[in-house]
């Protein structure tokens, strides 16, 4: 701990506060996740062994956060991660205008890719939503807090906990109590901030669980046999029936989107599992090879921490730029010149 | 995956001897710190000698083997065999003169439970200490919790733990599907799955992967049965070409029986003296208890009452 200067509070996660921080020795700022176990009955809690288990096993990636270090300290330790400037929530609350497609179209790629490579290592992270999604001074995006995460290699025998992922974020399947499921939920978070981002509000802002079944059913139709096969082996598909209603396509639900990035939304907003898209194959998808292309991490903005007005740090907006505008608009006109440069 | 792990890139040793040379570098440490503190009326004679702990160490594991497999709810195997690799583990750079194995093992399988989402409460842990009083129960459990960061700091950070039963239940599937040579690869299972429990009750968990442990499981099993199961090194692995893997691969097996040979548990005869002795040094010293204290006191939640009762309880108590 005595390498680090504190600097300040950053905020209070679920098993700690968390401190910004600087390496005395590098100058380089980090976050400091303090977990303390003060009068816990069952000692070190399971989610800061989730978080260092998950992040210890897998290689760096551009878009999972890194965990630099661990080391005791006091009544608990102290997890270091590389310090981010804020987080998608704060991205999608605080801009003036709505993400432009290409920004969203950024965000999304670099957000498949994180999952894409926390699935491939057989990392379920079962909390994937805009607050968790972390953004570096430099714009990218960065899967963090991974308290829930769960590896998913074991024999399919031991059932998994329901009670996972943020309301709104969580998969049909786990509204329905489920104990067995897989990455495929995921994959609906996924598209729960697709829509999010496309939409600058949350797709299905439920209350409570039963109101978030509600929301979920309203759009996507009452779930029947032929849609969902699984549904009759959920622990709750006969606690509770809603009245029956079709779905609402899903342009209505996000409008004046192109169709191709609804075509994926469809992929990932489908009850059954196993038919949704994969992260992997997701970024094969047109949607991320058509214009208006991705935006670059520069493009994108990055609002201060505290919710300050996000700082544009670029003077033009970058879908200005287009190759197909004469040349002579972006250079000076050298008469202008004349009168200063001796040269010409 | 394995490939990336912790596991593979810091808990796998070259060699027999440099495991054994950290262990005994443990001995010394602990040694030298006794005799430089100038207590007086120590000498050298009071230690134990590096063989002599090691069979405590055994003694010690057995009890954990057997407190897991006694444990109820059951405990996955996965869960067993993270339980002792932790206690390997942990006693590589520690001696058991320093921490007290009756409580660190049972520290081992209490964070084991945890890392690998085996769930149970700290109530039901402690409930499996079937010899124990209620009260009893509620002094382990605080030691235990007194431990669990002494131990996952020792443990680096390290928690998950590559087991070779998935492994071997790949190889299983692959003869089934790959080699049909073979007529019935689940008969290999019953004595596969007993060398893989002898070998967590040795090194090859520090010097081998994971997967070779379960191929010689399989192969060792195959050849008792009477099989050859050559072929499916040198077609289906695609050995046959490469011969320096299928030679290094034969020596790792050779090296891993004769871990398996070696192993003896320990008698009660044997172990007794030590085990005196052990106490003796752990009420001299008491070391361990100002360390392990460290960082806890001032909250005044586990340490609320002075260790008075720890000595109290004997291993005897526990199973």
């Amino acid at each position: 701990m005595e390498q680090y200067s504190i600097l300040g509070r950053i905020g209070e996660g679920a098993h700690g506060i968390v401190f910004k921080a600087k390496h005395i020795e590098t100058g380089e700022t980090v976050a400091l996740k303090k977990v303390a176990l003060r009068r816990l009955e069952d000692g070190i809690p399971n989610q800061a062994l989730r978080e260092i288990k998950a992040l210890q096993e897998i290689e760096d990636n551009q878009h999972v956060v890194k965990l630099k270090d661990v080391f005791p300290h006091g009544t608990g330790f102290v997890l270091v991660f590389d310090f981010m400037l804020s987080d998608l929530s704060e991205v999608i609350r605080n801009s003036q205008r709505p993400l432009t497609p290409a920004q969203v179209k950024g965000y999304m790629m670099m957000l498949l890719k994180g999952v894409a490579f926390l699935h491939h290592n057989n990392i379920m992270h079962r909390d994937l939503k805009p607050a968790n999604l972390l953004i570096s001074s430099s714009g990218h995006l960065k899967i963090a807090d991974f308290g829930l995460a769960r590896l998913f290699s074991e024999q399919g025998e031991r059932l998994y906990s329901h009670q996972v992922a943020t309301r709104w974020y969580r998969a049909p399947e786990l509204l329905y109590g489920a104990r067995k499921y897989d990455e495929g939920v995921d994959l609906w978070a996924v598209g729960c901030i697709f829509g999010e981002l496309l939409n600058s509000s949350p797709l299905f802002p439920g209350e409570n669980d039963i109101e978030q079944l509600c929301c979920v059913l309203r759009v996507l139709g009452t779930p029947t046999q032929e849609s969902w096969p699984e549904i009759v082996e959920l622990p709750d598909y006969n606690k509770i029936t809603f009245k029956e209603n079709p779905a609402i396509p899903l342009e209505e639900i996000v409008p004046d989107t192109c169709p191709q990035a609804v075509d994926l939304l469809y992929k990932f907003l489908v009850y059954p599992s196993k038919q949704r898209c994969s992260a992997r194959q997701a970024l094969l998808h047109p949607y991320f090879f058509s214009s208006p292309l991705p935006a670059h991490h520069s493009e994108l903005p990055i609002p201060q921490r505290g919710g300050r007005p996000p700082r544009q740090r670029l003077q033009a907006p970058p879908t200005d730029f287009s190759v197909d505008l004469p040349l002579q608009n972006s250079v000076v006109d050298p008469a202008l010149l004349q009168g200063h440069a001796s040269c010409l | 995956m394995f490939h990336n792990s912790s596991q593979r890139k810091y808990w796998i040793f070259k060699s027999e001897d440099e495991v054994e040379h950290m262990r005994c570098k443990a001995n010394h440490k602990f040694r030298n710190k006794i005799l430089e503190s100038g207590k007086p009326g120590v000498s050298e004679s009071m230690f134990l000698e590096r063989h002599e702990e090691d069979v405590l160490f055994r003694h010690y594991e057995r009890r954990l083997l057997d407190f897991c497999n006694a444990f109820k709810p059951a405990m996955p195997k996965s869960v067993v065999g993270t339980a002792i690799m932790y206690f390997r583990r942990f006693y590589l750079n520690n001696s058991i003169m320093e921490y007290h194995p009756r409580i660190i093992m049972l520290t081992c399988a209490y964070l084991s439970c945890k890392v690998d989402e085996f769930n149970v409460s700290s109530t039901q842990f402690v409930g499996n200490l079937l010899q124990e009083s209620p009260a009893g129960q509620e002094r382990v459990l605080e030691q235990i919790l007194e431990y669990e960061l002494l131990l996952i700091q020792q443990l680096n950070f390290h928690l998950v733990v590559h087991n070779p039963y998935r492994p071997m239940e790949g190889l299983l599937i692959d003869l089934k599907t790959r080699y049909p040579t073979l007529e019935s690869p689940e008969s290999l299972r019953k004595s596969a799955d007993d060398f893989l429990t002898q070998a967590t009750m040795t090194d090859a968990g520090l010097l081998f992967p994971p997967s070779q442990i379960a191929l010689t499981a399989v192969l060792n099993s195959a050849s008792r049965a009477g099989l050859s199961m050559e072929s499916y090194l040198t077609e289906c692995m695609g050995l046959r070409e490469d011969k320096e893997t299928l030679s290094k691969m034969y020596d790792s097996m050779r090296r891993m029986k004769t871990l398996l040979k070696k192993y003896e548990l320990p008698k009660s005869e044997e172990v007794n003296p030590y085990k005196q002795r052990l106490e003796r040094i752990h009420a001299e010293f008491a070391t361990s208890s100002n360390k392990r204290k460290r960082g806890y006191e001032e909250d005044g939640h586990v340490a609320k009452e002075p260790r008075l009762a720890e000595e109290e309880w004997t291993d005897e108590d526990l199973l």
